[in-house]
């Protein structure tokens, strides 16, 4: 039966490992909420920094302050403008905020900042904080997401409190199969790995 | 690339938002503004044309948002550009209905290729190095007009203009440029088809290529066209053919294939004919001999088409089937059965074409197909051939038609070579006449006799790199591009593109550099436009629209093409070229003692690369030939015979040697070749094109001999005869995809 | 549950090889170059195979596209260690790229030579990496790759049928290789549906599973080059 789960790629929470699983002989490995190793990474740090979840401190060109735009009432989806068209929700770029900001708050420090930025014909390098690394081949669609009325914070945390966004949530495979499973979403593998 | 760099690679180009990893190392880039606002992860379709060969197969293309690493003033940095990638048949497109070849798909590779020239260049090393300096569009096209503005404008042949062969906008721009300077574009394929196009002048009065209603046909017969592979238009031919097998329910249309060295089309023929090469047309006329006879049809049914062949009044008596056996080997029995079922599948199709018409009676045999086709009333009939309607374009542009006709190219290089006519500056659009000419006609000397060449390539290749300027053109993802297909589709067909995506480097479009130059001039060309896509609307709006309320320049850019009904004035005219003579079987004429060199040499249009033109391109470097699973190599084709009794086996290295040279690849012992029949792909065997296909093979164009057909004077490129000397084992330059030629033998599986 | 299958009618079958260069651009397959293809370690997810039978002059010879046949019960699966070969409710066999660690096995195991191996990290020399699928991911070193029926389109069209509210119509998903084939070769859909096209030719008297006697029971039908019958 544990064979079966494994085929169906049923994610295996430490407490739900049953007793006969030949998983369950192995001793989970930190950071990892099961026995089962994934290899698929480049080197053994960079598994060691996966699995124990350590992640690179980000710094943002810029201290984007989400909470102001949010609390005036601006919707994720207004900047973040792929999410209910496609797989990428996007981070926006400074086209994006001279839509607004061409007229708005253009004495502030900040923006006469992004003014001139956009003046040499630059744009701000956002790092990315959430979003899958290439070895874990997850191919992430936030569309049916949005169709299923998943909240943005729910994956995303309470980003409209804060202001540069921060990894709050951590998108293991764990927290994506737990939701899948109390939403009666697919977990075949093939769902998000390929 | 090591791991680590090839992760930092694609994290950094950003292959997609989702793949780009957490803390990669973004920051350390400078990211540029992009030029466009992009919906990330979002798939947007554009129509476009595929430029790869002379069928104009309409695309699908699909852009999405991607890194590129770009430099501006020398800063290095990224930056978001909506890009391509990947190339569809535009399933509504009547030429290929949604079908691609793998030339196709992989002309994507010619926009993204490492090795593109991405700005303007001065030569600085001697010619055919390859060294050369960046020099800025407004020095360039300074240069050039200077060049220009001092040759002799008396002598009509001091501008040669090389080009490719259309009917197209961008061609009917080149032929007004040569124009302006008295000449006419000289254009030169290989594989060309100016032997056919003549015959069905002189037949049915079409100086065009036949488009075949294989769709319809209960019966083809194909002498020497790869059709499905790389002869016209593969891919509508491709659909068609599909159809004639199994879209009719309760009919199966039959096939039967002339030719000395099963080609890929051969191969899916019910019925394989070899034929002694440069005996088809001897073949035909046995058919039409049997069918006369048998009085199944009467000669005079075959109108003109049987009145320009000799003998034909009287039922062709010289014909016989014994004699036809005599000539082409076929057996007598065999040619009756032929006869027969072409006369009796109605409607029966012949098609000529590729190595039947490369002889020095080449016409003969296209005539004699011409003919056969006639008698059994397959002349615009469904299930027979036809002749697209050809928009002018000359005419829709109002251009004067062409002050003389071309200068041929071998004429080009030995009047050059000889002194007798030097031209004073020589210009090369999409052409490597240093690669595909038999090297007996010298081009490559030729041409480092011309004081100033000015290429138009996205590569160095071995024409280019004589070349003392290069003017890069866009890619044909990145400019206007257009087709005016010449077969392939019943109905008249212009298509039309707006550029997919915005050019990658300092390129610019060929056709709006050349109306620059033009207004440069002292004596300017007088265009009236400013630019290439401005000279497309002015065309365009000649034809009628064939959607209410819109102007048809604006429905066909929607639509990637117009199709319909050529007002008068705008279709290419039936010319009839009456010449009074009447044409007979002529023994072929081969280079090299019979004695000396036994064998015939085939040289054949490979399927990925043509005549060698997209060797440069990996995904097709990569594709395992269709009959030999052939990679990233060059082979020589030997019947399995001759090979044992030559003591050759499966890739020895041999050298293939005629009169005019030698050349070595592996062996590739083959069932479906005549035993005195050598044959090799052309494509590769390049000294110069770029990193996927510099010294890799060899080209089998270099030991061609210059025969060339007799009436039109075109190559004929099967002509020449070769020895095989064995020279040693393999050496590891075949490679091959499947573990031998023979697969396994099939137990029919059913 | 849809069940994905495909028919390839060899009499349609020209063996251009327009499937192959499609495959490669829709699933970013790497090209190894000649030094790697000639040590057999060039990958093509399809194949055109290649059957002389005779000798000249009476010589024939069939073409056969030849893909991984997305068997029902698929050698290949029982034999892999880590689950990464295994079988979706659909149909499909899934090779998960996070799970395998190649061992091979099921290229050893598998009857049609469909399964490939990365040698090497995949390489894009600048910039032929802006021409990536990012709908499909790109597979390092040590991995096994295959022929997934083109499973990002299946999902694609899968959810924008579902955002649109309707059922997938017969012929909308289109793997790469189907959408390429000029002859119409090359027929995908569901054999659940009784009515769709790939169903109706898998049931043809012409049609035949490859290497059916050692019970793999593929999903593609292959549709006989037969010339006595229309």
């Amino acid at each position: 039966m544990a064979l079966a789960t494994g085929v169906a790629c049923q994610y295996i929470q430490p407490a739900a490992i049953p007793q006969s699983s030949t998983t369950s002989t192995l001793p989970a490995l930190p950071g990892q909420q099961t026995g089962v190793f994934t290899t698929a990474r480049p080197t053994m740090a960079a598994a060691m920094d996966d699995f124990m979840n350590r992640r690179p401190v980000y710094e943002q060109p810029l201290d984007f302050p989400h909470n102001i735009h949010a609390g005036k009432g601006v919707e994720c989806a207004f900047c973040h403008d792929g999410v209910d068209k496609g797989p990428a929700a996007g981070i926006p770029g400074l086209r994006t905020c001279m839509i607004c900001h061409d007229a708005i708050a253009t004495d502030r420090p900040r923006i006469q900042q992004m003014a001139a930025l956009r003046d040499k014909g630059l744009d701000l390098a956002w790092q990315r904080v959430y979003g899958f690394s290439a070895d874990d081949h997850v191919r992430f669609n936030h569309s049916p997401h949005i169709r299923a009325k998943v909240e943005c914070a729910t994956c995303h945390g309470n980003v409209a409190e804060g202001t540069v966004a921060e990894r709050n949530v951590d998108h293991t495979m764990g927290f994506c199969v737990n939701c899948h499973n109390e939403r009666k979403a697919s977990i075949d593998c093939l769902t998000c790995h390929f | 690339m090591d791991r680590r760099s090839f992760i930092k690679l694609t994290a950094v180009s950003g292959t997609s938002a989702a793949l780009a990893s957490c803390g990669n190392p973004e920051n350390q880039f400078i990211r540029f503004l992009p030029d466009e606002d992009i919906v990330p992860g979002v798939a947007v379709w554009k129509p476009s044309i595929c430029p790869l060969c002379a069928a104009g197969c309409g695309l699908t293309v699909r852009v999405m948002d991607a890194d590129a690493e770009v430099t501006r003033d020398g800063q290095a940095g990224i930056k978001r550009i909506a890009a391509a990638k990947k190339l569809e048949g535009a399933p509504a497109h009547p030429v290929n209905r949604g079908g691609l070849c793998a030339r196709g798909h992989a002309a994507i590779q010619v926009t993204y290729h490492p090795d593109r020239i991405t700005q303007p260049l001065k030569r600085s090393g001697d010619r055919g190095t390859g060294q050369y300096e960046a020099i800025s569009w407004e020095d360039a096209l300074a240069e050039v007009v200077s060049r220009l503005n001092g040759v002799d404008a008396a002598n009509p042949r001091a501008v040669a203009f090389l080009s490719r062969v259309g009917a197209g906008h961008r061609s009917a721009l080149i032929q007004q440029f040569a124009g302006h300077f008295g000449g006419s574009p000289i254009s030169f394929e290989l594989f060309g088809d100016d032997v056919l196009r003549r015959a069905n002048a002189v037949s049915f009065g079409r100086d065009q290529l036949p488009t075949v209603d294989l769709a319809n046909a209960r019966f083809v017969l194909s002498f020497g066209a790869d059709f499905l592979g790389t002869w016209n238009s593969p891919v509508a031919q491709s659909a068609a053919y599909g159809d004639m097998r199994r879209g009719r329910p309760g009919i199966r249309g039959s096939f039967a294939q002339v030719e000395a060295r099963m080609s890929q089309t051969g191969a899916s023929a019910d019925e394989w004919v070899p034929a002694r090469p440069g005996t088809e047309g001897v073949l035909a006329l046995g058919l039409a001999h049997v069918i006369m006879a048998a009085s199944l049809q009467p000669a005079a049914a075959a109108g003109r088409a049987g009145s320009m062949v000799a003998g034909w009044g009287a039922g062709l008596s010289d014909y016989t089937p014994q004699r036809v056996e005599e000539l082409t080997g076929v057996p007598a029995a065999r040619v009756d059965r032929l006869a027969r079922q072409f006369a009796e599948l109605r409607p029966a199709v012949a098609i000529a074409g590729g190595a039947a018409l490369a002889h020095s009676n080449g016409l003969f045999t296209a005539m004699a197909v011409n003919a056969l086709n006639a008698l059994v009333g397959s002349v615009d009939q469904p299930g027979g051939l036809s002749f697209t309607p050809q928009f002018n374009t000359g005419s829709a542009l109002k251009f004067s038609p062409a002050a003389q006709p071309a200068t041929p190219l071998q004429m080009l290089a030995a009047d050059a070579l000889s002194g007798a006519a030097v031209p004073q500056v020589a210009f090369v659009d999409g052409v490597n006449p240093v690669f595909t000419t038999p090297r007996a006609w010298r081009v490559r000397e030729a041409l480092e006799k011309v004081p100033y060449i000015v290429s138009f390539g996205s590569f160095l290749d071995e024409t280019s790199a004589l070349a003392d300027i290069i003017l890069p053109d866009h890619s044909f993802l990145e400019s206007w591009v257009e087709a005016v297909p010449e077969s392939g589709v019943a109905a008249a067909v212009a298509s039309v593109a707006a550029p997919v995506m915005r050019p990658l480097y300092a390129t610019r479009a060929t056709p709006d550099v050349l109306l620059e130059i033009g207004r440069g001039l002292q004596r300017p060309l007088g265009a009236a436009w400013q630019t290439f896509d401005e000279m497309l609307g002015a065309s365009f709006a000649t034809l009628p629209s064939t959607t209410p309320d819109v102007d048809a320049w604006t429905d066909a850019q929607t639509k990637g093409l117009w199709s319909g009904v050529l007002p008068a004035g705008l279709a290419r005219q039936a010319q009839a070229v009456a010449d009074g003579a009447t044409y007979a079987f002529e023994a072929p004429r081969f280079d090299g003692d019979a004695k000396q060199f036994p064998f015939h040499f085939l040289p054949y249009p490979s399927v990925p690369f043509g005549d060698g033109s997209t060797a440069h391109l990996p995904w097709l470097q990569e594709m395992p030939d269709p009959l030999t699973s052939a990679m990233w190599s060059s082979w020589v084709e030997i019947n399995p015979t001759t090979a044992a009794n030559m003591g050759i086996s499966d890739g020895d290295v041999l050298e293939v040697a005629s009169g005019h040279g030698s050349v070595r690849a592996g062996a590739v012992i083959s069932p479906g070749i005549a035993p005195d029949v050598i044959a090799m792909p052309m494509g590769q065997g390049h000294t110069m094109f770029t990193r996927y296909a510099t010294g890799r093979g060899a080209n089998p164009a270099e030991i061609l001999a210059p025969v060339t057909e007799a009436a039109t004077g075109a190559l004929a490129w099967a002509a020449t005869r070769v020895r095989v000397t064995r020279i040693g084992p393999p050496d590891g330059s075949l490679v091959l995809f499947a573990g031998g030629i023979r697969e396994h033998l099939e137990q029919e599986h059913r | 549950m849809a069940r994905w299958g495909m028919a390839a009618d060899l009499d349609r079958c020209n063996g251009c090889g327009g499937c192959v260069v499609a495959c490669h651009a829709e699933n970013n397959i790497s090209t190894v170059g000649p030094e790697q293809a000639s040590r057999g370690r060039a990958k093509h997810w399809i194949r055109v195979e290649r059957y002389w039978e005779g000798d000249f002059p009476d010589v024939k010879l069939k073409f056969r596209p030849t893909m991984c046949q997305q068997c029902g019960n698929a050698p290949c699966e029982p034999v892999c260690p880590t689950y990464a070969s295994h079988h979706t409710e659909d149909g499909l066999n899934a090779q998960v790229y996070n799970r395998c660690i190649g061992t091979r096995y099921c290229a050893n195991a598998c009857p049609y030579n469909a399964r490939f191996f990365d040698f090497f990290n995949p390489s894009w020399e600048k910039p032929l990496q802006l021409q990536l699928n990012p709908d499909v991911s790109l597979r390092e070193v040590g991995v096994m790759e295959k022929c997934t029926f083109c499973v990002q389109r299946i999902r694609g069209t899968q959810t924008t049928a579902k955002t649109e509210g309707r059922e997938i119509r017969d012929g909308e998903i289109q793997p790469a290789c189907v959408q390429a084939c000029s002859t119409r070769a090359l027929v995908f859909g569901d054999l659940e549906d009784r009515e769709s096209e790939v169903s109706r030719l898998s049931r043809s008297p012409r049609g035949s599973k490859l290497l059916e006697d050692v019970g793999t029971r593929p999903a593609v039908t292959y549709l006989a080059r037969l010339t006595e019958e229309a």
